[in-house]
């Protein structure tokens, strides 16, 4: 890698605009030979006396695209970890292409083509793209030159279709979807046999998905394997020509394309009958008091004549792409970030200057995008999570504060199935799925008017987010107003009474009723107004 | 290459260099560098001459290389406390050393004990997966202890040859300590910018976890630069004994807190990731010449660390204030 004209390797070096086409029915890929690409043999790690995996086994096949679903905890990442060489499993074996893979390093894995893209995402913040796409590969003494660089990265970014991504941008100033691609197109612009997707859609919009299923197809068309760890159901149906379920760290069953139901995969995953069903919203019987928002004309840096109402109880849902405005029209709502607005209402009290404080004292209470650095102290406890907006620096705190409150606590810990040790547990030990319980169950029975909800189910697994629906819909039972964006679109059109779809900072359209479909969410995201 | 049409304002504003001053917070500090410099000639035209300049040069010299160490710490993410007990500790040895040896095997051995320093510091905190204050904070005293035994009192012999070499002039108007600056300065530069290890220290600071993922060793660029910087400060602390042309066991002890104090002028993150080496070399130039300013100007010398305060406190608040500002009335005419 020493040479000056050095190129990414194995950068797709043909052009790929065929690829697609040809690559649509990637289910029966080219492949003449069945022998495995990615061979798992018994692979088994324990944490301390935790079993996070045990004997589990499995094979990809070249051109195919191997799922891997499980609830959170299940050790889906462990597995997906070892087979990209960033966990050394106890014992068990990896091997690629028949050579075991000495693993306990990403790097040798990438070496011998195995790439991956992490859920938690693997990129350096204050890096450029263009660092953190070219960086990793070749060796640490090599000259830097960020001309070259930023011109290899361009031109990664347009023979993947990311022409949006501006290679010069430090990764921390981009949305999490932008860095999402980048971390993908890493991942999949080395030399590939077999690619590891862990949780790497969980902040991508359906285009985006789309995006990144046209990249698998192009990948497997060519030969390599695909390990797809998600939760999203619908992803695995269109993506997945195989899988393989996990449940506490051992193989259930495994599945093949076609021959598998939503509600036989949940119940493989949980080991009980459970049907995948979005709760209807409550009816409305709040109505009559003052609305539990009411803003018109808001606008801030990124968003634009924004008016929107919600009734007590309702739920109101916010779509579009990631990158239109929801993000900053939720932390203006919060007071995080600063907005203007000519009639500004919450619980029929009219506001004038908001921050979070005064936001929690107007009853207002918020879950943002990202639960482990803006929603939760990792460090600390349970309880004193639950408890953090509801602690004044002049009250009690710590162990006696927490025996007062043990009832509420008790209540919100039991109430939303959150699987910890207790009040006392660090939180930062909690799965994400329930970490994400705790940064919504401070607002429940705490006397809200108003919840602001950023894609609170993002990543997290099929049980947590029945639990998160049910607890969401219960809180609108109580008459408050609810305001939820997401990514997911079955999501708002199931679970909202109206969808207000966002575009470019402003309201594209609002549904309701009939007109509330997935369809009409997705066209008026991006730009196509439905036709009524 | 570009386009003539672009007006130079615009081309400046997107030229790459000043990009990267920008993006390591690096623009407020070189500002300041030239309002002070401005002021300093104003109050004191007579900067200007020769012996001045040398002067002024020798004064900043040490500062700014304990504060390029100092950064490269900052950069991955800690704080090194144990600077000023290296400064010393390499500073008698060089002195004492003086004694018997060649002033450059001294000067080798010096930056060999300085390394030495850092590698004990960067062993603990990067593979013994120790916090950097605490491993720093106890070497700080180990270090200084040493020093004590080399040296117990001011001496050593430094020879007028060794001064005029690091603190004389290379040409008139040209200060060698200026010079060694400029190049150890320029060496690191070329390495934080140019190489990849450079930019892989950057990484360990701003994500290591993210590093890791990508398959790159997180740890070598974390040791890397603490035994570059014990290297920085055994340099600074050979200057230091050229132009004082003695060899002090407590030498060291004024550079810690001002070399922290240039690093956050210089705008650096101190979670890491973030710093420049054009910003701290300005900023230890404005901390070491306050006294002088002040001095001249016929203000108490008392003051100076006031004063410094002060600037510290404006250069790293005027650009937060001016960001929060501008937001505001973006968001109130949007």
């Amino acid at each position: 890698m020493t040479s000056p004209t050095s190129t990414l390797p194995g950068a797709p070096a043909t052009p790929v605009d065929a690829a697609p086409a040809e690559a649509g029915g990637a289910s029966l890929g080219h492949r003449g030979d069945a022998a495995p690409v990615l061979v798992a043999e018994n692979l088994t790690k324990s944490y301390g006396a935790v079993h996070a995996v045990r004997d589990v086994s499995l094979a990809c096949l070249g051109g195919e695209v191997h799922a891997l679903v499980g609830e959170n905890g299940a050790g889906k990442s462990t597995v997906a970890k070892m087979l990209a060489g960033a966990v050394v499993p106890d014992t068990g074996l990896v091997r690629v292409g028949g050579e075991p893979l000495s693993s306990g390093s990403v790097r040798t894995a990438r070496r011998h083509g195995v790439q991956c893209a992490f859920q938690e995402l693997a990129l350096v913040p204050d890096w450029t793209v263009a660092e953190n796409l070219c960086l990793p590969d070749g060796s640490s003494l090599r000259r830097f030159a960020r001309g070259r660089e930023t011109r290899e990265a361009e031109r990664v970014l347009a023979a993947l279709d990311l022409e949006h991504i501006d290679p010069r941008r430090p990764v921390h100033e981009m949305p999490l979807a932008d860095r999402q691609q980048v971390e993908i197109a890493r991942a999949v612009s080395g030399d590939v046999k077999v690619l590891i997707l862990d949780e790497a859609s969980s902040a991508l919009t359906p285009p985006g998905v789309e995006w990144l299923f046209a990249r698998i197809r192009e990948l497997t068309a060519r030969g390599a394997a695909v390990v797809y760890v998600s939760h999203r159901l619908g992803e695995i149906r269109e993506i997945a020509d195989r899988g393989t379920v996990l449940r506490d760290g051992a193989v259930v069953s495994d599945f093949q394309r076609g021959s598998w139901t939503d509600d036989e995969l949940i119940s493989s995953m949980a080991g009980r009958t459970a049907a995948r069903a979005f709760p209807a919203p409550p009816a409305l019987e709040h109505a009559d008091g003052p609305a539990a928002l009411e803003v018109e004309g808001l606008a801030g840096e990124a968003i634009h004549d924004v008016s929107l109402t919600v009734a007590p109880g309702e739920i109101l849902g916010i779509g579009g792409l990631q990158g239109h405005g929801q993000a900053e029209l939720l932390r203006s709502l919060w007071g995080a970030e600063p907005a203007t607005a000519r009639t500004w209402r919450v619980a029929g009290k009219a506001i004038r200057r908001l921050d979070p404080v005064r936001a929690v004292h107007a009853g207002i209470g918020f879950v943002p995008e990202d639960r482990k650095r803006e929603g939760l102290a990792l460090e600390m406890g349970v309880g004193e999570n639950l408890l953090a907006p509801w602690t004044r620096p002049h009250e009690r705190g710590g162990a006696p504060r927490l025996k007062r409150e043990k009832g509420w606590i008790d209540e919100v810990l039991g109430g939303l199935s959150v699987r910890t040790r207790g009040a006392k547990e660090r939180s930062g030990a909690l799965s994400g799925g329930n970490q994400q319980k705790l940064v919504f169950g401070r607002w429940v029975g705490r006397d809200r008017r108003l919840v602001l909800l950023h894609d609170p189910t993002r990543g997290i697994d099929v049980r947590a987010k029945q639990e998160l629906y049910d607890a969401i819909v219960a809180l609108a039972r109580e008459g408050v107003g609810v305001v939820w964006f997401s990514t997911e679109v079955e999501e708002l059109v199931h679970v909202c009474h109206r969808v207000v779809v966002l575009y470019r900072g402003a309201v594209a359209d609002e549904l309701q009723g009939e007109r509330l479909t997935a369809d009409a969410v997705v066209g008026a995201a991006v730009g196509r107004r439905a036709v009524a | 290459m570009s386009a003539p049409a672009i007006p130079l304002g615009a081309r400046l504003r997107r030229s790459p260099g000043l990009v990267g001053l920008k993006r390591e917070g690096a623009v407020a500090p070189v500002l300041a560098f030239v309002l002070f410099f401005v002021i300093y000639v104003a109050i004191n035209p007579e900067l200007l001459t020769r012996f001045q300049l040398q002067t002024a040069a020798n004064l900043v010299a040490p500062l700014a290389l304990v504060a390029l160490a100092q950064l490269l710490i900052v950069l991955v993410g800690g704080i090194d406390i144990s600077v000023a007990a290296v400064m010393s500790l390499t500073n008698v040895v060089f002195a004492t050393q003086l004694e018997s040896a060649s002033p450059l095997v001294a000067g080798v051995l010096a930056v060999a004990v300085g390394m030495g320093c850092g590698l004990f510091n960067g062993l603990l905190s990067a593979y013994g997966r120790l916090p950097v204050i605490a491993v720093t904070l106890a070497s700080s005293f180990i270090f200084g202890a040493l020093a004590t035994e080399v040296l117990d009192r001011p001496g050593g012999a430094v020879s007028e040859g060794v001064t005029l070499a690091t603190s004389g002039e290379l040409a008139p108007y040209v200060p060698v300590a200026l010079v060694w600056v400029l190049v150890a300065a320029a060496l690191l530069w070329l390495l934080l910018q140019k190489t990849s290890l450079g930019r892989h220290i950057y990484g360990a600071g701003s994500n290591a976890e993210g590093m890791r993922a990508a398959g790159l060793n997180d740890r070598a660029a974390q040791l890397t630069a603490f035994v570059l910087a014990g290297g920085l400060v055994a340099l600074g602390a050979i200057l230091l004994a050229g132009s004082t042309a003695t060899g002090d066991p407590k030498s060291g002890d004024p550079y810690l807190l001002n070399a922290i104090a240039a690093v956050a002028l210089a705008g650096a993150s101190f979670t890491g990731g973030r710093g420049s080496v054009v910003g701290t070399i300005c900023a230890a130039a404005i901390l070491g010449l306050v006294g002088n300013v002040l001095f001249f100007a016929g203000v108490d010398s008392y003051w100076q660390y006031v004063v410094g305060s002060v600037i510290i406190v404006a250069v790293v608040g005027i650009p937060v204030v001016v960001r929060r500002l501008s937001a505001r009335v973006k968001g109130a005419s949007a």
